[in-house]
């Protein structure tokens, strides 16, 4: 029988030596910190415009959560501020814009709700997946190897980020569409901004506006410069913008 | 306070649960599958029925098969029985046995029988089997690496690779739970979980549609008590999977603390219950999502894959 008693001693003395639980804050702020970088990863596989885009509000939906998050622990009024209005720019207006930009565009069977994608991919998507793990391994290392520490969030976010600028290269690269390229972009924007709230939270607030601004812009133009290579070459694929036109 | 069991009983009790409850969750899970797609479906206790009426019918071998063909289902399911004694079924401390072999240790077994099943199913010649066996040991070796980074993550967070363990780091405190590192594997365990049972969206599970089968084309030869073996077999598997991802990865209590006669009973209804339920969301992904097609399985393993390593990475970082 005293074995049977040692055994649960055993398993809590071991349990003494092993890596230590985060604090619940910092393990649920690191966990929407994964969830950004697992929705960069859904976009790099996604198959259709609509799911893609709703991918990217999903993510800036997340990061406006870390947002929220830096702002009640730092008690910082303009972050609440920014969060309402990354929330209202990135995952209201300007998904909305692109799906309106982009209607009826590559629309499967004539259904403007669908818009395929699929097999734009210039490796196999399981490669694609590994490549982007290989990359993002990059960014985690690199990143944490300099050592930086943050006070608001967890140097786990930080690595995410640029993990995160990292895939959606990959995801620009990779993929031979015109609209996985404007949402690579997109969300590349996402990982920037991620990296600013780790690094510097109390950015101002007028700084951070321009930007949001910005990205409304950018969507703007690319949903114009996407429908005009579509009214050109009659696809969403850029293989058609290789050879030169005299 | 109730009289103690003997803790040789209880270890006996660990595979006996298992052995008794699989079929009934198998048959929970067609249930509530056939209820979600407007069928009356089967009863629960249908597999027990089944495997009554296989265990009376007479068992035929293929002309030209060996001794290997009618070994691997008793080998199988000896592997199957096996592995409950490693593995926290109903207690939160270790038994005797439970320390004879780590994770790793009960993932060999379980692969062990699932070679004995294709070396079988290559020994009776049939071009399904055949195909079975082969898909089954490729994707397999595709699943491998997500199952090895699940364990570095287990490793990693409590410094032994002792399923008890982790168990009671979960149970210790809410920073557990929800820290990134625990929830990846988890994530990533369940989805090899679907993989490795058969369940969409990797495989039809009750289809008859030869193209798309992996595990289920393996028995395609057996009959009477040797096929009642494989399937009662799989059975097991399922629920033994089930039990490490419950009482291991995502809700490891209820589990009984004394070998006392009611926690004991408790813990049996505690595990039977959560497997139950756990088996309700899989019928529920059964009947949301469509099957992959067979080259999209690497994606799906890439998926689960991608899971795992964000696991051991976050841990690395210090913010796991």
């Amino acid at each position: 029988m005293s074995g049977i008693v040692a055994a649960p001693v055993l398993a809590s003395t071991v349990l003494a030596s092993t890596v230590a639980a985060p604090s619940a804050l910092a393990g649920g702020a690191s966990v929407v910190a994964v969830g950004v970088l697992l929705a960069e990863f859904g976009m790099l596989r996604q198959a259709l415009l609509r799911d893609q885009v709703r991918l990217y509000a999903v993510q800036s939906a997340l990061l406006s959560v870390l947002c929220i998050v830096v702002a009640a622990t730092r008690h910082l009024p303009d972050v609440y501020a920014l969060a309402a209005l990354s929330f209202a720019l990135k995952v209201v207006i300007v998904p909305v814009v692109l799906r309106r930009m982009l209607r009826g565009i590559g629309a499967i069977g004539g259904d403007p709700r669908w818009s395929d994608i699929a097999g734009s991919h210039a490796l196999s998507v399981a490669s694609a997946v590994l490549i982007a793990i290989a990359v993002a391994a990059l960014g985690f290392f690199t990143v944490a190897a300099l050592g930086l520490r943050s006070p608001v969030l967890p140097a786990t976010a930080l690595s995410i980020s640029v993990a995160v600028i990292l895939v959606a290269f990959v995801l620009m690269i990779v993929r031979r569409d015109v609209i996985s390229q404007a949402i690579g972009f997109l969300s590349l924007e996402n990982g920037v901004s991620l990296t600013a709230l780790v690094v510097a939270a109390g950015l101002p607030l007028i700084l951070e506006i321009a930007f949001l601004f910005d990205l409304l812009v950018v969507a703007v133009v690319f949903g114009l410069l996407i429908r005009v290579h579509h009214g050109r070459a009659d696809s969403l694929s850029t293989a058609e913008l290789t050879s030169l036109k005299g | 306070m109730s009289p103690a069991l003997p803790i040789l009983l209880v270890q006996l009790l660990q595979v006996v649960t298992i052995a008794a409850a699989a079929p009934g969750v198998s048959g929970v899970i067609s249930r509530v599958e056939a209820r979600l797609q407007g069928r009356t479906g089967p009863r629960v206790l249908q597999p027990y029925y089944d495997l009554g009426k296989l265990f009376r019918k007479e068992a035929l071998a293929p002309i030209g098969s060996s001794w290997v063909f009618l070994a691997a289902p008793v080998a199988a399911i000896t592997c199957y029985l096996t592995v409950p004694l490693l593995i926290p079924v109903l207690t939160t401390f270790g038994l005797p046995l439970g320390y004879m072999g780590d994770i790793l240790g009960g993932g060999f077994i379980l692969s062990l029988a699932s070679f004995v099943v294709a070396v079988a199913a290559l020994d009776t010649g049939s071009p399904y089997a055949q195909l079975g066996a082969s898909r089954a040991k490729t994707f397999g070796a595709i699943t491998e690496p997500v199952v090895l980074f699940v364990v570095f993550t287990v490793a990693l967070v409590t410094g032994t690779d002792l399923p008890y363990a982790l168990a009671a780091t979960v149970r210790s405190s809410v920073g557990q739970i929800i820290r990134p590192a625990h929830l990846l594997a988890a994530a990533a365990l369940f989805m090899v979980i679907l993989y490795e049972t058969g369940r969409i969206p990797v495989e039809t599970h009750s289809g008859t549609n030869e193209f798309g089968m992996i595990e289920e084309a393996r028995p395609f030869e057996h009959s009477g008590p040797y096929f009642a073996l494989l399937t009662w077999g799989s059975a097991m598997k399922q629920l033994i999977l089930f039990t490490i991802l419950i009482n291991v990865f995502v809700a490891p209590w209820g589990l009984a603390a004394t070998p006392s006669l009611v926690s004991v009973l408790l813990a049996i209804a505690a595990l039977i219950g959560k497997a139950a339920l756990l088996g309700v969301v899989v019928a529920v992904i059964d009947n949301s999502f469509g099957k992959l097609r067979l080259f999209k399985i690497t994606e799906f393993a890439a998926g689960a894959f991608l899971l795992a390593v964000l696991g051991v990475f976050t841990l690395y970082l210090g913010g796991g």
